[in-house]
């Protein structure tokens, strides 16, 4: 279908203002944050902003009619070319459709469409004394629709978990335009252990199963009281020892930081006046709860890490918290400042490895900085093993984006070596999908299986998070 | 090719398309489309800086699409000064497609105090006619013409002379700069800013060839007649052996600080020098509930949001936060008149902020923003005033005029 009938086609089912053919708009759809889309432009045919399922349903039975690829869409804050349209299509830009329908709070559960974003839904989940505990890094922009989608989670995953162990049920609108409801039609219990469990199948499917109309998550008591601790490490492998001997006294921080000597460097290079000492490693913690636990458990963690580090500080003090975490939340942006000439890059930026060997990878991603000339910041959930890694290059040299590739691409290989994964929170898209069959063996097979007999047309998202085809996996 | 541009090029390379300016860029927040992001902005420039776009009327229309309000550059973890991209960005497409209309608007005639001052007479014997009205009836007219209401018949550098002397003994001797919507559309605000600065202590010295700040050039590409304003109202100053110059329009200010600063000059706002002179002085107290709203090139542009509350607290009975007070107001100088609909969603949201309040008067320190919220309040029937501090404080130092 050529373009012009595309656009008369989708103006048939959304008023004209929702849809969008011009040549300049659809290229500022063209990109995310991913490295990869510095340098391609992936420039939908349209883009459709959804205010209803059956809109979804709609231009989903036009698409599989005429097997046009659907690229579903939320902020488009992403990593991974996730949400864009690598193969053309139509994007559904999900991020206008952004109600929050129910706060059911006798049943600790709430009821929203894609578009809600991350920090105003725990803004007014807040006023119920309620909150929604995964906290990516990219809250304020963030949808929720984006982050059942990619299976998000963040700073303190050690102690939440991730988004799926929210989500109590979908409505999903499959590509053929059928609209299902998993998780039980009319359900509002908390805990549903009959027939096959589709709604974990559709967390983290990056879109290529269907799209998610609805959502509905289950909520927590918010908590009382936080308060942080940092420890300063003059050997790399007391940090993560000190994780452990954390672990082993029975608490279980909200969330647990590192920081390690490039991190500590590029932020005392941006911001002299936060003056971290030099060190090879900092380790911050959070805790929260209730004020009594919460005092408790911060100078038990005090007290443990002592033994291991240089010095350590305890704080539940508002402003004396931002201090001790004011290192951490200038890090990204100190990276970016690294190199007058250099930006910060999103490619192998998010690989998650098992606790016990944090120390190992920390050290052989600075092996391998070295090894291909990339300066890089290391910094990361060390609780579960996620490790955030910055590479610092200059856009506009074609030598050290070659080296960046190739250090990102040894980055994903070392993360599979030590028994990790390519990605911990960001997902996969199209910037990760040569791993999945590495990483996955048979099970990617099944995979495609599922992926078939969902989207027989293959027009979901296609070109994401699955092996491409030929892929023989080896690493 | 762009000629501002490359030297944006750090700026622009540096944008990782987070899109953390989502959160909080007010035309996005109306618009609701990635087109309308800061980021998309960024991109674009970097665009036409590549090749890869050209200059058209669409690019421009995608980049009148910005308030300048600073939102996004306060919020971007990358520290990307994005307004300066839009604005640098801007000044090309007035030189590679220029605009006869804003060519004319804001270099031949903004510039020229005299002409200025003929076209305000002009658009006030049209207004007196009932043509304005009548061409905004048939909609001939843009209806952002509607916003400055009925001019007032005196233009404040009709009574405020170049020197005015302190009450007193003279305690500092203070370059007022009477910007161009203060001087057209508010002279009750000049003509208390003047009284209470003299009433303080404050020679006030208002060089009478004074021209207009600079800043509707930038917004509208044409950076070069903005740099020579920029020249011309420093000469003026100097000329009076001023050092320190004070003025009451936000948008003023920020500009000042960006031009004339740099030539060696002291910026203040108003406030903030009032703020000092009052010290230990007891007020009247006005007995209203007041509600104050962050000019945007006051807030944002320069982090001043505690002076003006501070001097509202010496002078109101009741002082009243507002919901999202640091929000723009959606008047951003001459948006309105290019993106009139979505000025007008943004202004709703600042109208339902301030009716929240109660309040029975607002205060800010914008002319345009001024112009903008009395335009709101006015549609919705609300006969609530909207002042500068300055012409309260002026009620509580007993200044009668």
């Amino acid at each position: 279908m050529d373009k012009a009938r595309l656009g008369a086609e989708l103006k048939k089912i959304f008023p004209a203002e929702r849809v969008l053919t011009g040549n300049l708009e659809l290229k500022l759809y063209s990109y995310d944050s991913s490295f990869m889309a510095r340098f391609q432009s992936f420039v939908p045919d349209a883009v459709v902003l959804p205010q209803s399922t059956e809109e979804v349903s709609a231009v989903l039975r036009l698409a599989c009619a005429h097997s046009i690829p659907v690229v579903p869409r939320g902020a488009g804050s992403g990593e991974t070319c996730g949400c864009l349209a690598t193969r053309g299509g139509i994007v559904l830009d999900l991020s206008a459709w952004d109600t929050i329908e129910e706060v059911d709070t006798e049943n600790m559960q709430v009821f929203v469409r894609p578009g809600v974003v991350h920090y105003k839904l725990n803004e007014h989940l807040a006023g119920h004394g309620l909150f929604f505990p995964p906290d990516p890094g990219s809250t304020r922009m963030c949808t929720i629709g984006g982050m059942v989608a990619n299976n998000s989670s963040g700073l303190r995953a050690v102690k939440y978990g991730a988004t799926e162990q929210y989500v109590l049920g979908l409505e999903v609108v499959l590509p053929d335009g059928q609209v299902i409801n998993t998780g039980g039609v009319g359900c509002r219990a908390l805990k549903n252990v009959s027939g096959l469990n589709l709604t974990k199948l559709f967390v983290g499917s990056e879109g290529i199963l269907g799209v998610i109309t609805k959502v509905r998550l289950r909520v927590w008591p918010r908590p009382k009281a936080r308060g942080i601790a940092m420890a300063v490490f003059s050997e790399l492998d007391q940090a993560p020892a000190t994780v452990l001997d954390v672990y082993q006294s029975g608490i279980l921080p909200s969330g647990i930081e590192i920081l390690d000597s490039s991190a500590i460097q590029a932020i005392n290079l941006y911001k002299p006046e936060i003056n971290l000492p030099a060190a090879e490693a900092i380790l911050i913690f959070e805790v929260d709860g209730n004020p009594a636990s919460v005092e408790w458990e911060g100078r038990q963690i005090a007290e443990i890490a002592g033994r291991r580090a240089a010095s350590v500080e305890w704080a539940t003090n508002p402003q004396r918290m931002a201090d001790l975490w004011r290192g951490r939340s200038v890090v990204a942006i100190a990276a970016a400042r690294l190199r007058a000439d250099g930006s910060r890059i999103f490619a192998g930026e998010d690989i998650s490895v098992p606790l016990n060997r944090v120390t190992e990878s920390l050290r052989r991603i600075k092996e391998l900085s070295r090894q291909f000339g990339v300066t890089v910041v290391n910094y990361g959930h060390i609780g579960d093993g996620n490790i955030h890694t910055a590479p610092v290059i200059n856009l506009e040299s074609p030598e050290e984006v070659a080296s960046a590739n190739g250090l990102v691409d040894a980055i994903h290989r070392l993360a599979i070596e030590l028994g990790g994964s390519t990605t911990g929170e960001h997902g996969v898209g199209a910037v990760r999908n040569q791993y999945t069959l590495a990483e996955h063996g048979e099970a990617a097979t099944i995979m495609k299986r599922v992926k078939k007999a969902l989207d027989p047309c293959n027009i979901m998202n296609p070109g994401k998070l699955l092996a491409p085809e030929g892929d023989q996996g080896s690493v | 090719m762009f000629e501002e541009l490359p030297e944006l090029k750090d700026h622009y390379l540096r944008c990782v398309r987070c899109g953390q300016c989502r959160s909080v860029c007010p035309v996005f927040e109306v618009v609701r489309n990635e087109t309308a992001t800061p980021r998309a902005k960024v991109f674009l420039a970097h665009m036409l800086a590549s090749g890869e776009v050209k200059v058209s009327a669409g690019v421009a229309a995608q980049m009148s699409r910005c308030l300048l309000c600073q939102a996004c550059t306060k919020e971007c973890p990358s520290a990307i000064p994005v307004h300066k991209i839009v604005t640098a960005t801007r000044s090309l497409l007035a030189r590679e497609v220029p605009s006869s209309l804003q060519r004319i608007i804001f270099k031949e005639i903004w510039t020229r105090p005299r002409l200025l001052q003929l076209s305000a007479g002009l658009f006030r014997g049209c207004q007196n006619l009932g043509l304005t009205g009548l061409g905004n009836s048939l909609g001939l007219l843009p209806p952002a013409l509607n916003l400055p209401g009925k001019l007032p018949s005196r233009q404040a550098r009709s009574f405020i002379q170049e020197i005015t002397k302190a009450e007193g003994t003279p305690k500092m001797r203070v370059g007022y700069f009477l910007g161009c919507a203060t001087n057209f559309l508010f002279p009750a605000v000049a003509r208390s800013t003047v009284a209470v600065l003299a009433r303080l202590g404050c020679e006030v010295v208002t060089p009478a060839e004074l021209k207009c700040c600079g800043l509707p050039q930038e917004e509208n590409g044409q950076t070069e007649a903005a740099e020579a304003l920029a020249n011309f109202n420093s000469a003026a100053f100097q000329r009076l052996g001023v050092e320190a110059v004070v003025t009451d329009c936000a948008s003023c200010s920020a500009a000042l600080r960006e031009s004339i600063a740099l030539k060696g000059m002291e910026i203040l706002d108003l406030s903030e020098l009032l703020n000092d002179l009052l010290t230990g002085r007891h007020l009247q107290k006005i007995n209203k509930v007041i509600t104050y709203h962050d000019p945007c090139h006051l807030a944002k542009a320069q982090g001043i949001t505690a002076g003006p509350r501070e001097l509202l607290g010496r002078t109101c009975g009741e002082f009243r936060e507002m919901p999202g007070a640091n929000n723009c107001c959606g008047g951003g100088g001459s948006f309105s008149f290019y993106n009139y609909d979505t000025s007008m969603s943004i202004l709703d949201k600042k109208i339902s902020s301030i009716k929240e309040t109660g309040a029975e008067v607002v205060a800010t320190c914008c002319p345009s923003c001024t112009m903008q919220i009395r335009h709101g309040l006015s549609k919705q029937g609300l006969l609530i005033p909207v002042l500068h501090p300055v012409e309260l404080l002026a009620q509580g130092l007993g200044i009668g005029f």
